[in-house]
């Protein structure tokens, strides 16, 4: 009924959807722990914009896909740069030099600066995360994260089972809503719901994990069907994110 | 799997002469496939080519043989060309044979299918049937497959073992010496037998026919007034229409069947009928308001709306208080003589979890919460799911009972026998749009018209 988002073929196939998702997992890190650094609005704003430029080429993303999910996290940014202009501390601070004024509001430059450093790293943030959402597909990445990664198998099979039953969980949600209505209960939002859905979540594990139990899953070492080796793309992303980090920090003031 | 499960396990139990309560996990799995009933929560991988690979990674084969391994078994299993395909956007009969090339992979000698066609549409039931008995020519797996309905899988079947209530065995050993020796005692059970194999018993020991009551006199279109669906369409996602267009008016004692394929719609437009959706596009009417803006209380005395799967409605931790949720008292007083006609007398259910309860006995339960109310619209989705005969009678009679008392009933269900001997009227929906509304005992007779419409031959 309610399926999980899908990859498009083009986007799995793309030079950034063939690239391991461990290296792209590790930009990510390496470029959010850089912005940590500064405090300037510039530095974010450039690696949003070289995220986004490489997401519709390198990454074959449709420009009307990547819109849908930046939309909302972009209009947090927005909002988040309101807010923290408006209501700053430093506007308190009568010493403080006044950017603007906005009626009885006075918005100080202090209050400003930080506003914008913290709206266009939420940018960033997004951006980020949006396009490597897009452009990886989610057993590549389990694959990647077990045989390059070395992260247990256990575990990430069972985080991979768990994100293929997420519309599962959603339409038990759904269901259990329903079926309260239907006994003449309340709708809207009862805590009973999460005891409901734990319930139904804990049972399908339970047959999960048996499924898996009778087809021999942990008896032994396990080989791959679906091998993940490290190319010479990979080489390239990571040496390019690492000059384009170097690049946007120097724009900082 | 003895272990896997709580409880105590006396006895012995070879696979093959490996002990299977003393041996190592991966022995036994090795020997043999397990193919369960829900096929949701079997497939483990994101894809159908890593799924069947699955057992095979598990028990280290080199990637060179598992790729011509997971080849043969999907084409084994007529699945071939889905390899990319994500498990979860197959129809349920693929998945399971999909869980079926799962576990053939690793050619085990013994095969063990628990009551795989369960959740399937007699189409998909008659697929997975028809590769089951193909492998069973090719290959030289022994197989054991627990079922209710027996229809498919009699011709398979050389040896029955047949389990009373009690789980003691009534009778075991070849099929047709089963049948001569022990066929009255097997209707007396109430153990379903295909229906020519049942007449042959009543022959051959003098029993009467089953008592079929006689079909009472449809309602007349006119008086078609309780639940009213006009141009109704309804979208899980935005240009994908689970219903589509729907017209129906079901009046007050009519019985209804609505008929179709896994997906075509049936449960939607019974959730739309009794207002637990809202259609996004036409209008539901239930006696002459919008469901889905009845207030809670007082939809549950106008409609009830059991789910297919019972237990994804449980409320409560034990089946007494399920059953008595939100009942005023002269409802609660019906509760004991309703639980004893379905079989679930309160001195021996009361204080149970509906949640261990096994598959047919929610199923009931699930039911006892609807029909305890009485509602004026009955709406139930599969409810003779995992009955035996003896409870599928009990139903049937409990049913009639409410619709001669003026309820109106609708459900969607593949049980054709069910349709034929209470619903009168059948529609059949097939990708969300009605494409028949008939009686039924016109419908069933044409086995082309069933067939056309995925609805395999009437048992």
């Amino acid at each position: 009924m309610i399926a999980a988002r899908r990859l498009a073929a083009s986007e799995i196939t793309s030079p950034l959807g063939r690239t391991s998702p461990l290296i792209k997992l590790a930009v990510a890190i390496a470029w959010l722990v850089g912005l940590a650094f500064v405090v300037d609005p510039r530095p974010p704003l450039v690696l949003a914009g070289v995220v986004v430029a490489a997401g519709l080429t390198l990454g074959r993303v449709a420009p009307r896909r990547l819109l849908a999910a930046l939309a909302p996290l972009w209009l947090a940014a927005a909002g988040i740069a309101v807010f923290g202009a408006v209501f700053g501390a430093a506007n308190a601070d009568p010493s403080a030099a006044v950017a603007v004024h906005l009626g009885p509001v006075r918005i100080t430059d202090p209050a400003l600066a930080g506003a914008l450093a913290l709206g266009a790293r939420v940018i960033a943030i997004g951006a980020i995360g949006a396009v490597f959402g897009l452009t990886t597909d989610p057993t590549h990445l389990v694959d990647s994260l077990v045989q390059q990664g070395r992260l247990p198998e256990r575990f990430a099979y069972g985080a991979l089972a768990a994100y293929g039953a997420i519309p599962r969980f959603a339409a038990d949600l759904l269901t259990l809503r329903q079926a309260r209505r239907i006994r003449g209960l309340r709708g809207g939002w009862h805590p009973r719901l999460l005891v409901g859905l734990l319930v139904l979540a804990i049972r399908h594990a339970d047959r999960m994990a048996l499924a898996m139990d009778a087809r021999g899953f942990g008896i032994g070492p396990r080989s791959r069907f679906r091998v993940v080796r490290w190319g010479w793309i990979d080489a390239a992303v990571a040496v390019g994110a690492a000059v384009v980090l170097i690049a946007a920090l120097a724009t900082a003031r | 799997m003895p272990r896997e499960f709580a409880g105590t396990f006396a006895g012995r139990l070879e696979v093959g002469g490996l002990d299977v309560a003393r041996s190592a996990r991966g022995d036994v799995a090795a020997r043999v496939g397990l193919v369960f009933q829900d096929p949701e929560s079997q497939l483990v991988m994101d894809r159908v080519d890593d799924d069947v690979a699955f057992g095979l990674e598990n028990r280290g084969w080199p990637v060179a043989s598992m790729v011509p391994a997971v080849s043969t078994a999907l084409t084994e299993v007529r699945l071939a060309g889905l390899e990319q395909r994500r498990p979860n956007t197959l129809s349920g009969g693929e998945q399971q044979r999909l869980a079926l090339a799962g576990v053939l992979t690793a050619d085990p000698g013994l095969l063990v299918l628990d009551e795989p066609t369960a959740n399937l549409d007699p189409a998909g039931a008659a697929a997975l049937f028809a590769r089951l008995s193909a492998i069973r020519g090719a290959r030289a797996a022994t197989m054991v497959i627990v079922e209710h309905r027996v229809d498919l899988a009699w011709p398979l079947a050389d040896r029955l073992l047949v389990l009373g209530r009690d789980g003691r065995p009534i009778d075991e050993g070849p099929r047709d010496e089963v049948v001569a020796r022990s066929g009255p005692r097997l209707i007396e059970a109430g153990v379903w037998l295909p229906a020519e194999v049942e007449a042959g018993i009543r022959a051959a020991n003098g029993l009467a026919g089953p008592h079929v009551p006689a079909p009472r006199r449809g309602v007349a279109a006119a008086a078609r007034d309780l639940s009213c669906a006009a141009a109704v369409s309804f979208e899980w996602e935005r240009g994908r229409r689970a219903v589509d267009g729907v017209d129906l008016a079901v009046g007050a004692g009519e019985r209804v069947a609505l008929l179709g394929r896994n997906g075509s719609g049936k449960s939607t437009l019974g959730r739309l009928l009794v207002g637990l959706l809202r259609p996004t596009a036409g209008s539901v009417t239930l006696a002459g308001h919008d469901p889905s803006r009845v207030p809670p209380a007082d939809l549950a005395r106008l409609a009830g709306y059991a789910f297919q799967d019972p237990e994804h409605q449980f409320l409560r931790a034990r089946v007494r208080d399920e059953v008595e949720l939100g009942l005023r008292p002269d409802e609660r007083a019906r509760v004991p003589e309703l639980m004893d006609r379905l079989g679930l007398p309160l001195e021996g259910f009361a204080a149970r979890s509906p949640y261990t309860l096994s598959g047919g006995e929610q199923r009931r339960l699930s039911l006892a919460t609807i029909l305890v109310r009485a509602p004026r619209l009955l709406v139930l989705d599969e409810p003779t799911f995992g009955q035996d005969r003896a409870n599928h009678e009990a139903l049937v009679a409990i049913l009639r009972d409410r619709v001669d008392a003026g309820a109106a009933l609708v459900a969607a269900t593949h049980d054709l026998g069910f349709a034929a001997a209470l619903l009168d009227r059948s529609v059949v929906l097939s990708d969300g749009c009605v494409v028949a509304d008939e009686p039924t005992e016109g419908l069933v007779r044409v086995p082309e018209r069933l067939a056309a419409y995925g609805l395999g031959p009437l048992s």
